[in-house]
């Protein structure tokens, strides 16, 4: 088989959220020098994306902002949330306009959860400059789809997003999603839900044969048996107060 | 184009290495040429089901760290004249079993000719199985059909999936095959051992075949004797059947049917 030079496929790159609260470059300096600890390979290299929706970037030095970030062991890729008019000038530092978070609230309502105060934060379709590549922006959280089995001893974790499996998850595997988990075929392993704190994701299966199910950190095991449900339906859990409930789905409508 | 197929399962005494030693027995006895490598390094048992164990002179080890040839290594089949096995090394460590080294050692039995090459995997998820498993391009996974077994094979199949050059290449992934074995109807029906649609439901592979429990095997191997070669047996036809089918006939399935003594037979206790 002869493979092509170049393959052009969509490709999701976790970068890390730099949501900046303060427009003074002296005030932001100081702050990163405290959470880099001083060392500027604290951050090693990662990719960031830069969110100034909450500062008025009107008198913003785009160089210096960037390159603060640059020597303080960033890598910027993007600028989010970016006023229209700023937008040559951080198109000519070759940063990308990453429209990411408002187009995704749009699309996708119920992963919209807020953006996390500092730390990391998934960020989907990022795309990396390539300069012969067309700069796709796909801006939508597109949900992790896997269709073969998920076998004992493997571990899939969907971050930032939902998981959908299209086979079965057997005994020993871990799914695991910031997100909902939707599985078309028995749930026989662990299954976690809301994995970074969301309360309301949930856990969708054809049949409940699990070992464990959690959502945002509380769990369930099933050792004294699984909840009777009507035979021969698909199944949802959710997490109700402190307790996960079990539910087919045909009994709620 | 020669193909390369693992047997394997995760768990040992399942029957890996019967079934290594008669398929390949019956892929030879088709016309074939092929070889069967023994990869459980530190405990070879494979050329002593072949009946071979005497003739060992060089083994798996010698080739892949360069002391012995390979045609020095092969050893010829006493019933087949198109089987050739490579042994495994009883003394040495199977770390020397290196990945450069495997990789050559298949790929110098591709030159020669060789149709099948069958890699009879260790039992566990260490190193050895690992080789015997990064190469492959079918896999064939022997599970006995009880939870344990079931559930390591699972297990074996996700390794597959991870750790093949297939898998690593991004290409084709490795075919599989489901082998059930030491399948006794019988107790299936009593509701004390899984059906093989119980455990086709749970590893979701395709079934090439299923193998009845039989006392013959243990006889059979402890002569050197590949369980196919025991003639009109029902192990034999099994296996013949996973042959054809392996080599792309369809045949229905045969031996998974229980059938319940008669009345007479009920009254008077007969087993």
């Amino acid at each position: 088989m002869q493979r092509k030079p170049i393959e052009i496929k969509i490709s999701t790159v976790v970068a890390i959220a730099v949501i900046l609260h303060d427009a003074q470059l002296s005030v932001l300096e100081s702050a990163l020098k405290e959470l880099t600890a001083k060392s500027s390979d604290y951050y090693s290299e990662e990719c960031a994306v830069i969110d100034v929706g909450n500062i008025d970037c009107a008198n913003l030095e785009w160089p210096v902002l960037i390159d603060l970030f640059r020597a303080n062991g960033f890598h910027p890729v993007a600028v989010r949330n970016a006023p229209e008019n700023c937008e040559e000038q951080i198109s000519a530092l070759g940063l990308s306009i990453d429209l990411g978070s408002k187009n995704a609230a749009q699309l996708i309502e119920s992963a919209a959860e807020p953006a996390p105060e500092s730390g990391h934060a998934p960020v989907t379709a990022v795309l990396e400059q390539a300069p012969s590549a067309t700069l796709i922006d796909a801006p939508t959280r597109g949900a992790m789809i896997i269709d073969t089995p998920v076998r004992g001893g493997q571990r899939i974790y969907a971050r930032g997003t939902d998981l959908i499996i299209t086979a079965v998850v057997n005994a020993g595997a871990e799914v695991i999603a910031d997100g909902n988990i939707h599985i078309y075929a028995p749930l026989r392993g662990r299954a976690l839900a809301g994995a970074s704190g969301n309360t309301s994701a949930r856990i969708f299966a054809m049949s409940l044969e699990a070992e464990l199910v959690s959502i945002a950190g509380i769990y369930r095991t099933f050792e004294n048996g699984y909840p009777k449900l009507a035979a021969n339906t698909p199944l949802q859990i959710r997490l109700n107060g402190d307790k996960i409930d079990v539910f087919s789905i045909q009994s709620i409508n | 184009m020669a193909r390369i197929i693992v047997v394997t399962s995760g768990k040992g005494g399942v029957g890996k290495t019967t079934s290594s030693a008669s398929f390949a027995t019956g892929l030879a006895m088709r016309g074939h040429k092929t070889a069967v490598i023994d990869f459980d390094v530190g405990l070879r048992n494979l050329d002593l089901i072949m009946g071979c164990e005497r003739r060992v002179v060089y083994d798996l080890i010698n080739v892949v760290s360069g002391e012995a040839n390979l045609r020095q290594a092969l050893i010829k089949d006493k019933h087949c004249e198109n089987l050739f096995i490579l042994p495994a090394s009883q003394t040495r460590d199977k770390d020397a079993l290196t990945e450069e080294g495997v990789e050559r050692v298949l790929n110098e039995l591709i030159h020669m000719d060789f149709e099948f090459i069958i890699c009879d995997s260790p039992a566990g998820i260490e190193h050895g199985a690992i080789m015997a498993l990064t190469f492959a391009d079918e896999a064939i996974i022997v599970t006995n059909p009880e939870v344990s077994s079931v559930r390591d094979s699972d297990r074996i199949l996700g390794i597959i999936q991870a750790k093949s050059r297939r898998a690593l290449n991004g290409g084709e992934p490795v075919k599989e095959h489901l082998l059930v074995t030491r399948y006794s109807p019988k107790r299936v029906d009593a509701g004390e051992m899984l059906s093989y649609t119980d455990v086709q439901e749970i590893l979701r592979i395709p079934l090439i075949g299923i193998i009845p429990e039989s006392e013959e095997v243990l006889s059979a191997s402890n002569q050197g004797n590949p369980a196919i070669h025991i003639k009109g047996s029902t192990v034999s036809m099994a296996y013949e059947d996973v042959v054809a089918r392996f080599l792309g006939e369809e045949l229905p399935l045969r031996f998974t049917d229980y059938e319940k003594p008669g009345l007479l037979k009920r009254i008077f206790g007969a087993k």
